[in-house]
């Protein structure tokens, strides 16, 4: 599908050339970079009168940091890179990232990137349910200069975020957990190639007594305009030793705070039967992550 | 308004004009006249338009040609010729693996990729190596041992 509002194409070099076409062309403007979603907004009629496109990947942001306290991931980080990363790879804390590029095919791979995948701010997503349970923040380059953004205020609706005028996302900022942290994602897809029906993310933070001191549960695909903080399951989790009774009383409680939709690939009954079973396989499969 | 690029497909640099919004799909096709890679579903859900950039598997509906300027494509038609093909292409003849041809092309570029990284993937590794094409013949079976036999030789 041919944006053919479209007059102009940029591939600018650095930020500061980044936000001044955002300052000019406002509106107008749409940063890209892998591509992989622009069909999708388009077809939802969310790209209307979009007449210049500002394409980031040349502007220097596809390295991924590892610090002593946060693993900060360019925005047009390729999903192929994170594959490549030992770190994502080995961290048991950094598994629910690892789960969900487990799933998309190689063309998608090659060339979606981790900052489509935030400010697409599309709720069927799966790294966004992963970087929402490890607690990230958006990172945001504006005309003031870069700012931090909580992901549960950077997403701000249906395929809307909280970035300002002339604001776009630079980087995701994962902050490293205490030990005994471990998280995971499922995701449930009609086929290899869809967008979620479900999915979950947890992470997960244990004591000496291998009781729960923290718990972040979030579930997307449909589950809301955003994906959905389950506070009722991670209460229940809290202090709790994390076996099948807790697992599955966090299950119901999961289930019971979601109000999903309903559309062509679920209705919302099964969603909200699948997000029980989905929090409780994510948390079988964190807990058997900690060390 | 168009504007003038130099794409480099198989290993020809063509100088070409696109518009800003038209994908690499559309500038192999339609203005260069390579017809191998398929228009399909043209949202990246069918991937019989997988061409290579770089080596790496895209959907080349997906991909703008703005975007590809400085980099390599391949496509089947630099795969190889009638009177040197891949061994991908080969394959796909003796193992029947071609019903009404719409998918081939885009799966035997994903298939480059796979067997280029990993050349000896198991069942499980080609599945999932073609995971992001689709066969409405269904003919997944006979691609699949193509693969491997290709894989093989």
């Amino acid at each position: 599908m041919a944006l053919t509002s479209v007059e102009a194409f940029h591939s600018p070099a650095d930020k500061a050339s980044v936000v001044q076409l955002l300052q000019k062309h406002e509106d107008n403007a749409l940063i890209v970079a892998g591509g992989t979603f622009l069909h999708g907004l388009a077809s939802r009629g969310l790209l209307t009168g979009i007449e210049v496109l500002i394409d980031i990947q040349n502007s220097g942001l596809d390295n991924i940091t590892i610090n002593t306290d946060n693993v900060v991931i360019g925005a047009t980080t390729r999903f192929a890179q994170l594959e490549t990363s030992q770190e994502i790879a080995q961290e048991a804390w950094l598994g629910a990232v690892k789960d969900a590029i487990a799933y998309p095919p190689i063309q998608i791979m090659n060339s979606a990137t981790v900052g489509g995948s935030i400010a697409s701010s599309c709720p069927f997503f799966d790294l966004p349910t992963s970087f929402l349970a490890l607690n990230g923040a958006a990172q945001a380059h504006g005309p003031d200069g870069s700012r931090d953004i909580p992901l549960e205020e950077f997403f701000s609706g249906l395929f809307e975020n909280s970035l300002a005028p002339a604001e776009f996302v630079t980087a995701i900022k994962l902050p490293q957990p205490p030990a005994n942290s471990a998280s995971a994602f499922i995701k449930l897809e009609t086929n290899a190639n869809d967008l979620a029906i479900v999915n979950a993310a947890v992470a997960l933070t244990l004591d000496a007594e291998k009781k729960c001191r923290q718990a972040r549960v979030f579930v997307g695909g449909g589950m809301g305009e955003t994906p959905v903080r389950a506070s009722a399951a991670e209460n229940l989790l809290t202090g709790a030793v994390v076996d099948e009774d807790s697992i599955a009383g966090a299950g119901e409680a999961a289930k019971s705070g979601v109000d999903p939709i309903s559309d062509h690939r679920a209705s919302a009954e099964y969603r909200a039967a699948m997000a029980k079973v989905l929090v409780e396989k994510a948390l079988r499969k964190a807990l058997a992550r900690v060390d | 308004m168009k504007q003038i690029i130099q794409l480099d497909v198989n290993d020809e640099v063509h100088e070409i004009a696109v518009q800003p919004y038209d994908s690499l799909l559309r500038a192999l096709r339609e203005t260069l006249g390579l017809n191998a890679s398929k228009r399909g579903c043209d949202s990246g859900g069918c991937g019989c338009c997988t061409v290579l950039l770089d080596g790496k598997a895209v959907y080349s509906c997906m991909t703008m040609a703005m975007q590809v300027k400085d980099r390599k494509v391949t496509t089947v038609e630099g795969l190889g010729k009638v009177a040197g093909l891949d061994p991908i292409q080969q394959a796909f003849i003796d193992a029947d693996a071609v019903q009404c041809g719409y998918c081939t092309c885009g799966i035997m570029m994903a298939a480059k990729q796979l067997l280029a990284e990993n050349p000896n993937p198991d069942e499980d590794a080609i599945r999932k190596g073609i995971s992001g094409n689709l066969c409405r013949c269904t003919g997944y079976q006979k691609i699949i041992e193509a693969i491997q036999l290709a894989s093989e030789r």
